[in-house]
């Protein structure tokens, strides 16, 4: 199991670098939710999005 | 003399003793599980002679896992270490780049747009772009066969009017004289364009420069006409 893994990623240089890379996007794409999530939650209720709806009625998301 | 000559030499061959004790130790160490459950006694790798040195007992901090579980663990550390680096590297020059661009209320006063059908045939309107004037006339017939008219090479600026507009009964320029920057005043002028009143520069229908000091022709901004008769300007 372990050398089977150890075989297909990090044997060969490219394909380690390759798995690097791939790593790093998905952990930026994960990293960057959660954060967001956080900081939303921390914010709520302050941010335009929250309160967009007590002043613009109809038209929600057409228009940015 | 002879003492410190002996003690060298004697200290060489040590040296050579250890190294090779060392080889052979590690060889025993990292090979078959044999030799590893038999180092709860370890035996000492020298062979032979009186024991001077004692090699201690490395067996309790020897790994438990296979030597591929090793790697492969050393290798997913080394892996993550990359990726979370390079995503900050990534992040962080992406930061610095976004940092630069126009923010959301700069991009929003950036563009005007304009109703067209508000503006009658041989009208000036001039609006407000990015705190400058911007002229929109809408031209007559006649004054497009003017403009058409004027030999391009006689010009100052040579510029054919077809170049200065995207329809031609659309004339949209910055409304700033190329001299040194007045405002030029419509429907005036030698010419039926427009005339800058402070040094006395003259522009044809087509807002080329045709008498005075100002060396070139008037601006034209990025426009677009939208499909809904509005004219968008940036």
């Amino acid at each position: 199991m372990a050398t089977a893994i150890y075989n297909t990623l990090f044997r060969r240089n490219w394909t380690m670098l390759g798995v690097v890379f791939a790593g790093a996007f998905a952990f930026e794409l994960g990293y960057d939710k959660v954060m967001n999530k956080v900081w939303d939650s921390n914010n709520r209720g302050r941010q335009w999005k929250d309160i967009r709806h007590k002043y613009i009625e109809g038209g929600d998301e057409s228009e940015e | 003399m002879a003492a410190p000559l002996r003690t060298a030499s004697r200290a060489l061959a040590r040296s050579t003793a250890t190294a090779a004790s060392v080889r052979t130790a590690v060889r025993a160490i990292s090979s078959t599980p044999a030799v590893r459950d038999a180092s709860s006694s370890y035996q000492s790798p020298f062979k032979g002679g009186e024991s001077t040195t004692k090699v201690p007992d490395f067996s309790k901090y020897m790994s438990k896992g296979s030597g591929s579980t090793n790697a492969l663990f050393s290798y997913f550390m080394v892996g993550t270490l990359g990726a979370i680096s390079a995503a900050g590297a990534k992040s962080t020059v992406q930061e610095f780049l976004v940092n630069m661009s126009a923010s959301a209320d700069v991009l929003a006063m950036a563009k005007v747009e304009v109703e067209l059908d508000a503006i009658p045939e041989g009208k000036n309107v001039i609006i407000k772009w990015r705190g400058k004037p911007v002229f929109i006339r809408h031209r007559t017939a006649a004054e497009i066969d003017e403009a058409n008219s004027v030999s391009v090479a006689s010009l100052r600026d040579p510029q054919a009017d077809e170049d200065r507009v995207k329809q031609p009964e659309w004339l949209v320029m910055l409304g700033v004289c190329t001299h040194l920057g007045c405002v030029p005043i419509g429907e005036a002028g030698d010419f039926g364009g427009w005339f800058c009143p402070c040094h006395g520069s003259h522009y044809d229908i087509s807002g080329r420069i045709r008498k005075g000091p100002a060396p070139l022709n008037l601006e034209i901004p990025a426009y677009d006409f939208s499909d809904d008769g509005k004219l968008v300007i940036g």
